[in-house]
């Protein structure tokens, strides 16, 4: 067997352009994830018994269906449903977007029940108001619990966005494939796309476990 | 907007058995990545210095590349570089079990560090082996706490199934994009095959809050 890495040097313009994608997609995806998860979590915490209801049906759902088949939904769905044609990144960027906001708000309504009730109360009893006793009590205290979980939701997030690939979005793994099928280097073009995300994966994950050892709630 | 479901209706047996083989590979999967996952668990915490230093690596490359990228290398890369060549249904199995194995260990691994060191000292000064000490009193407690994470895990590998859609395995996920295509009908497929999904990993989470309540002080030590 002859291997050939030249096809690796020679697209390596166009590799670094779909890493770039990659990330920008990761980023993105976080920045629209968190709001939307802070905002799905106090639905569900909410006195309102109809907002609760509304977010638990939408984090259940988008918790509970494969991502790839979501993009491949958003994909055909999004342009008959709402008549506006979206580009492959932007469907790619939603469909990624309302599961991650379902996980994270998750991951705030359980921060945000782990501080004991008491607390709150205790911070009502000096006289703070409601909006007070969560920003300067309960925030402080879920934010370093959420802050570990977040994390390796981020790490799943930048693994999930190879998924956006089968709409031809054109990030590391559809240009990666792309090229793959072009040149017929398989095992070159797959290794390089493997080596790739290992690289920029793996300290992604060491961070993670660092912030969980620094930051992790212990028994 | 119409909606005409008859395509779905016309290949429902054609979709049933897609959603038997995402049932079986699921199943097939957690079987063999919980056991790799038990064995590489164990090696990481009571093997020697050098072999634990070689799962750490493994361990976090899996958790660093995407499943896509494992599941295309296998298929793609494997039968070159060995001369076999697979089914994709094998390719997916193989793939997806070598990364599921590494969530297992991690998740051992948690569990038995749960485990207060006290306790093994104290049954080491009870005069009790190793295995002994492992298997009457780590295992008994650490099982019980795993149990909701292991959960997770079994609803995460079925969504993970879907992914093996882009080797063509016949799963659910190939099926509904199959016949999406021969009907143009890809809005009502998709959103029966969503639906086929959410039922199907939906009582299972439920399942796994259940068990988090119901077990949680079970574990407690």
């Amino acid at each position: 067997m002859n291997l050939d890495w030249s096809v690796v040097s020679d697209n390596w313009q166009a590799l670094a352009h779909g890493a770039m994608l990659t990330i920008l997609l990761t980023v993105l995806t976080m920045l629209a994830a968190i709001p939307g998860g802070i905002m799905l979590a106090l639905m569900r915490l909410s006195r309102f018994k109809i907002l609760a209801l509304a977010a638990t049906c939408f984090v259940e759902f988008f918790r509970n269906v494969p991502i790839i088949l979501l993009v491949f939904w958003a994909f055909y769905v999004m342009p008959v449903l709402l008549d506006i044609s979206f580009s492959p990144f932007a469907t790619g960027l939603i469909a990624l977007a309302l599961n991650n906001a379902a996980y994270n708000s998750e991951t705030f309504r359980g921060g945000i029940n782990s501080i004991r009730k008491g607390q709150r109360e205790a911070g009502l009893v000096l006289g703070m108001s409601n909006f007070q006793a969560f920003r300067k009590i309960v925030l402080p205290q879920a934010a370093r619990r959420v802050l570990p979980v977040l994390a390796s939701g981020w790490v799943s997030l930048f693994k999930d966005t190879s998924l956006v690939s089968v709409i031809a979005v054109g990030e590391l793994a559809h240009t990666a494939l792309q090229i793959r099928s072009q040149s017929f280097r398989v095992i070159e073009m797959l290794t390089a796309m493997a080596a790739i995300y290992w690289l920029m994966g793996y300290p992604q994950a060491k961070l993670v476990d660092w912030i969980n050892r620094k930051y992790g709630v212990k028994e | 907007m119409e909606f005409d479901f008859s395509a779905v209706i016309e290949s429902w047996r054609f979709l049933l058995g897609g959603f038997g083989i995402t049932v079986l590979l699921s199943l097939c999967t957690v079987i063999c990545g919980s056991l790799l996952g038990g064995v590489i668990g164990m090696a990481r915490i009571y093997g020697p210095v050098w072999l634990r230093a070689i799962i750490v690596f493994y361990i976090d490359s899996m958790r660093a590349i995407p499943v896509l990228v494992i599941l295309v290398w296998v298929y793609f890369a494997v039968p070159i570089l060995t001369g076999w060549s697979l089914a994709p249904f094998w390719s997916a199995l193989m793939a997806l079990s070598l990364h599921l194995a590494a969530y297992v260990a991690e998740v051992l691994r948690a569990g038995i560090e749960s485990i207060r060191p006290g306790q093994t000292r104290a049954g080491l000064a009870l005069g009790m082996s190793q295995v002994q000490l492992i298997r009457k009193v780590i295992m008994p407690q650490a099982l019980v706490r795993m149990m909701p994470d292991f959960g997770s895990i079994l609803s995460r590998t079925i969504k993970d199934t879907a992914i093996a859609t882009v080797i063509a395995v016949p799963e659910l996920m190939r099926r509904a994009d199959s016949i999406a295509a021969q009907s143009y009908r890809p809005i009502e497929v998709f959103t029966v095959a969503l639906v086929a999904y959410f039922l199907l990993i939906f009582p299972l989470t439920r399942l796994v809050d259940v068990m988090y309540r119901r077990f949680a002080h079970l574990g407690r030590s």
